[in-house]
């Protein structure tokens, strides 16, 4: 802080200022304190704890690998509710980005609208939009792939459009100037412009879906998620430990084939 | 061919940007548009390719004049003026050919270039425009890979497939080095001179006018107070245009 503000040694002390961090301090103080209550936080349990964790997984060795050919079903159907749940926002996320990004879209009304579509999406998480869809359309991969998709809508679609706002404006009003229309500037100059970091944002986006798509196996989504939670629910660690290693291979998978796809990019 | 005939443009507050101007610039000709900041160059360029509307005179480019014209009638007008900006506004991550390519953007309408391409006998254009600035050989480079002087020469390139009835230059060289300049002043005259295109060329650099222009035209205070040939034109001359703008600005 010092370095950022040389010229505030050159002043003299002043007490409102000393005053003002102080009652900072103390809020900050407070909040924090209020919620280590509220969390019920019992530090002491921890060891404990790591120990029976530890004691689970122990008792899941050997891994019951008559359930391998179940715990890989499972993990497709984890690893592809997330392929859909991410390839289905990048279609409707890309207009929608170009209706959003101040420097392209067509009218005022498009913005707000647009950008109304995106915070929705965006700000009610996918956990709760797949519960809704579980109510909708019933239990499964599908209510699981359409929250994924109404929550990456909004994400992808806040990305996207930022990136197109980044876009450097000399040459889209070049070919205005040229008489291109709309479309062909979206074609000819933002598309090829924002098309990588587009794509180091959706791999990204792809990454974290993989890992909500299994959280939301948990709420009714079928797949890895629900497969660890019956095992752990029916004290099955030995079919647990195979689940847990078939997922830690599939995330380890996913992760380095986004990364590596992420790196050919530039 | 454009010929500017009493152009006065007075702005909603008042201010008088442009009074009774009147120039020309002939096929085969460089001319130089020279004055300082608040001379007027840059509402005069404004007014030329259409983005803002001239309160009196008019504007003819081959013989019709633009300044009556409205909405659709200008703006298939304005697709037959090439204009080159300060800077060449290239689409960086397209090759050289690509961007020269664009120029075509605004007489083709088809699904094609609504994909991001280009109808092939537009391609060939492209081709045939960046050997006419000598840079056939970087068809496929990527566009942030030029140099400065190579960049600009592309985006006169493109201006050129618009099949320009006359090239407008708005500082083309105002952010090269000196070696740059010479490369892209070289080519706006060798394009006036071979090809009998009308070039105007909105500079800051009076030396580089002086080399480059077959004639200058010197905007004060929204006036022409010169219009005359580039080798009768001293420094002496240039430089006063120059320093009377600020007394006058000053006073």
């Amino acid at each position: 802080m010092q370095v950022a503000a040389p010229a505030r040694g050159e002043r003299p002390v002043e007490w409102a200022d000393i005053l003002q961090r102080a009652a900072i301090a103390v809020v900050a103080v407070g909040v924090l304190a209020q919620a280590y209550v509220v969390i019920e936080a019992r530090p002491q349990d921890i060891p404990g704890g790591i120990a029976g964790i530890l004691d689970i997984l122990r008792r899941g060795i050997p891994p019951d690998l008559t359930v391998l050919r179940d715990s890989i079903k499972a993990a497709l159907v984890t690893l592809d509710v997330a392929i859909i749940g991410t390839s289905v926002p990048i279609v409707i996320s890309l207009p929608l980005a170009f209706l959003a990004a101040e420097n392209v879209t067509p009218s005022r009304l498009a913005y707000t609208a647009a950008r109304t579509v995106i915070a929705v999406c965006r700000i009610v998480p996918d956990v709760v939009w797949a519960l809704l869809f579980v109510a909708a359309v019933g239990l499964g991969p599908f209510a699981a792939t359409l929250g994924l998709a109404v929550h990456s809508i909004g994400i992808l679609g806040r990305l996207y459009a930022e990136a197109i706002e980044d876009v450097n404006m000399a040459s889209i009003d070049a070919l205005s100037v040229i008489g291109a229309n709309r479309v062909q500037i979206a074609a000819h100059a933002v598309l090829p412009s924002v098309l990588p970091t587009m794509t180091g944002l959706t791999l990204y986006r792809m990454d974290t879906n993989v890992r909500s798509s299994l959280v939301l196996g948990f709420v009714g989504g079928g797949g890895l998620g629900f497969g660890i939670e019956t095992a752990l629910n029916l004290f099955q660690y030995q079919r647990l430990l195979t689940y847990l290693l078939v997922m830690g291979v599939l995330i380890a998978a996913v992760e380095s084939v986004a990364v590596a796809l992420r790196r050919r990019i530039h | 061919m454009l010929l500017v005939e009493n152009l006065t443009k007075v702005y909603p507050n008042g201010r008088r940007a442009l009074d009774s101007v009147s120039l020309g610039a002939g096929e085969g000709d460089l001319t130089a548009i020279l004055g300082a900041n608040g001379s007027g160059k840059t509402t005069l360029v404004r007014c030329i390719v259409g983005l803002i509307r001239p309160t009196a005179g008019s504007i003819k480019i081959g013989g019709e004049d633009w300044s009556r014209l409205r909405g659709r009638r200008l703006r298939e007008k304005r697709r037959g003026v090439g204009v080159v900006f300060q800077n060449a506004s290239l689409v960086p991550r397209r090759s050289a050919l690509a961007n020269v390519a664009i120029g075509c953007l605004g007489r083709q309408r088809g699904l094609v270039t609504y994909a991001g391409r280009f109808p092939d006998v537009e391609r060939r254009l492209a081709l045939e425009c960046l050997e006419r600035v000598g840079l056939a050989d970087v068809a496929s480079q990527r566009a942030d890979t030029l140099s400065g002087g190579q960049a600009q020469r592309v985006a006169i390139a493109r201006a050129l497939l618009q099949r320009p009835t006359f090239l407008l230059a708005d500082e083309p060289v105002a952010s090269l080095d000196p070696d740059a300049t010479a490369e892209v002043m070289t080519l706006l005259r060798d394009l006036a001179r071979r090809e009998r295109l009308a070039v105007v060329c909105v500079l800051h650099q009076l030396e580089v006018a002086r080399e480059f222009a077959d004639r200058i035209v010197g905007l004060r205070a929204g006036r022409v107070v010169m219009d005359d040939r580039a080798d009768r034109v001293d420094l002496e001359r240039l430089t006063a245009l120059y320093r009377d703008e600020s007394s006058a600005e000053a006073a």
